[in-house]
């Protein structure tokens, strides 16, 4: 009798947290929670062809048919090459200021973060394909600047190793290199080879033969890029930036993971 | 979260926990007497010979209600395949994330078909019935996609063959509520003896129509799965 009254106890309180949840996954589970329960309600009425059924229905299938469904829309997939103190690997996590706020950004949507490390040159191309939802790692905007970057968070400066950018006036100066950051070999671009260039943070982290650094003096910032069909998710991710800066919760992480 | 309260959302939730206090005090309350006792209890069994009084009215006297919740599930299998079937992707990959999630979703695929065929094949003397087997058979077989990849089982049995046996047993279920007038008698009634009551094969044609129904729900559940799937290209 007092178990009977437990478990329909439990029912609308499973219920309330089930529908207030704002991960999905974690929504999907107490909902599957939910219908176990009401299993073991139906059994305790002597009516275990229902409680079979439930079981069966709601709490198997309905459960893994919404865990199919989510496991694409359900995550915030992240697209970066490693910028040491933005977003970096430590061990086999990823930290820095930008994962950081990515990672709560994700979770201030609902969603679970997911990054994947990519070259540096790949990252936009990638989030244009719509193959990512965000871009991010050391970003730098370029002079004219597309609609779907972010307003830059924190400002840095451009540094060419390895001789002079090519002519005159040309191409304006934007990062550079080839594959992924963790394996660029500074030193053997000493003299040969393409120069490179290079952010602030990556700059301050690689050790670079003598003589060969020009500093662009332009202003130049770091920002999160998003897919052009995205709009929706720029507003937010801008809103949300907007939000950390105004609560001063932006300038806190800086010194945490930058100065 | 933010939830905007609507009076009319109030009074349906008063009106349901109303409902269900109501529900429960009764439940204390109302003790079976004699008459519905021998109504409910024992006559099913002496007229249809399955122990499972659910089975003996859902496959026997109102058998006419679950022929046609079987045509409502192959409507919503054709929906399913009608709507997400133009534009499919050949190569699924496994979800082969975690060994241990690969490993244990094979080793849980025996124990389904086994559940799936006891609970069919004892649906007359058990709870359990054709619906359920068949939905716990197609969920293994979800498990088996999620650990090889669903080429693995497409490749034993083509998408052909599973259309083929949905609507074959289909076909058979309703030939079989046609059986009893090739012997004199009204549509939708039991020809077959009714056996020794607690016998596996007892019952009269409720096991057979707890054979078919599975199988019509398993092929249906697996070509609904299916096609989520193969529309989305990943499990």
């Amino acid at each position: 009798m007092i178990a009977r009254y437990a478990v329909l106890a439990m029912l609308p309180v499973v219920a309330f947290v089930a529908l207030t949840q704002r991960r999905r996954l974690a929504a999907i589970i107490g909902m599957g929670l939910f219908s176990f329960l009401l299993a073991v309600a139906y059994l305790q009425l002597h009516a275990p062809d229902v409680a079979l059924t439930e079981a069966i229905i709601g709490a198997a299938l309905t459960t893994a048919i919404y865990v199919l469904a989510i496991r694409r829309t359900g995550r915030l997939a992240v697209v970066a090459d490693e910028a040491p103190g933005l977003l970096a690997r430590e061990g086999d996590r990823v930290v820095g200021l930008e994962h950081e706020i990515l990672e709560r950004f994700a979770k201030h949507l609902g969603l679970d973060l997911s990054v994947e490390l990519v070259p540096y040159q790949e990252v936009a191309e990638q989030v244009r394909r719509g193959e990512a939802d965000i871009g991010a790692g050391g970003l730098v905007l370029p002079p004219d600047v597309p609609d779907l970057f972010t307003r830059p968070y924190l400002e840095t400066a451009l540094f060419t190793i390895g001789g002079a950018e090519t002519g005159e006036g040309a191409a304006p100066p934007m990062v550079r290199y080839d594959g992924y950051f963790a394996e660029l070999e500074i030193e053997r671009l000493d003299g040969a080879g393409r120069p490179i260039t290079l952010d602030l943070a990556r700059f301050l982290s690689v050790r670079v033969p003598d003589e060969a650094v020009v500093r662009h003096p332009e202003r130049r910032g770091y920002s999160f890029v998003v897919g052009q069909r995205r709009s929706e998710l720029h507003t937010e991710l801008e809103a949300y930036l907007d939000h950390l800066r105004e609560t001063g919760e932006l300038d806190r992480l800086i010194r945490r993971y930058v100065v | 979260m933010r939830f905007r309260v609507r009076p009319l959302s109030v009074l349906t939730v008063v009106a349901a926990c109303a409902v269900v206090a109501i529900v429960l005090l009764g439940y204390h309350a109302n003790r079976p007497d004699e008459a519905p006792y021998s109504t409910y209890v024992v006559r099913p069994v002496e007229e249809t010979g399955a122990v499972n009084r659910v089975a003996s009215i859902y496959l026997n006297y109102r058998l006419f209600d679950s022929v046609l919740e079987v045509l409502v599930f192959f409507v919503a299998v054709l929906g399913v395949r009608h709507y997400l079937g133009t534009r499919e992707r050949t190569a699924v990959p496994s979800l082969a994330e975690s060994e241990v999630v690969r490993t244990s979703s094979a080793l849980l695929f025996p124990l389904a078909v086994l559940l799936g065929v006891y609970l069919a094949a004892l649906g007359h003397l058990s709870p359990g019935g054709g619906f359920g087997a068949g939905v716990i058979v197609a969920s293994g077989a979800l498990l088996v996609s999620i650990s090889l990849g669903m080429d693995a089982i497409e490749r034993r049995f083509s998408l052909g063959t599973i259309e083929w046996v949905e609507q074959g047993a289909l076909f058979l279920l309703l030939a079989a509520t046609l059986l009893p007038l090739a012997f004199g008698r009204a549509a939708l009634t039991d020809v077959l003896p009714k056996g020794r009551t607690g016998q596996v094969v007892s019952g009269g044609m409720i096991p057979v129509y707890n054979a078919l129904v599975g199988v019509k729900v398993l092929a249906g559940s697996w070509l609904i799965l299916r096609s989520f799937v193969r529309h989305r290209g990943e499990i």
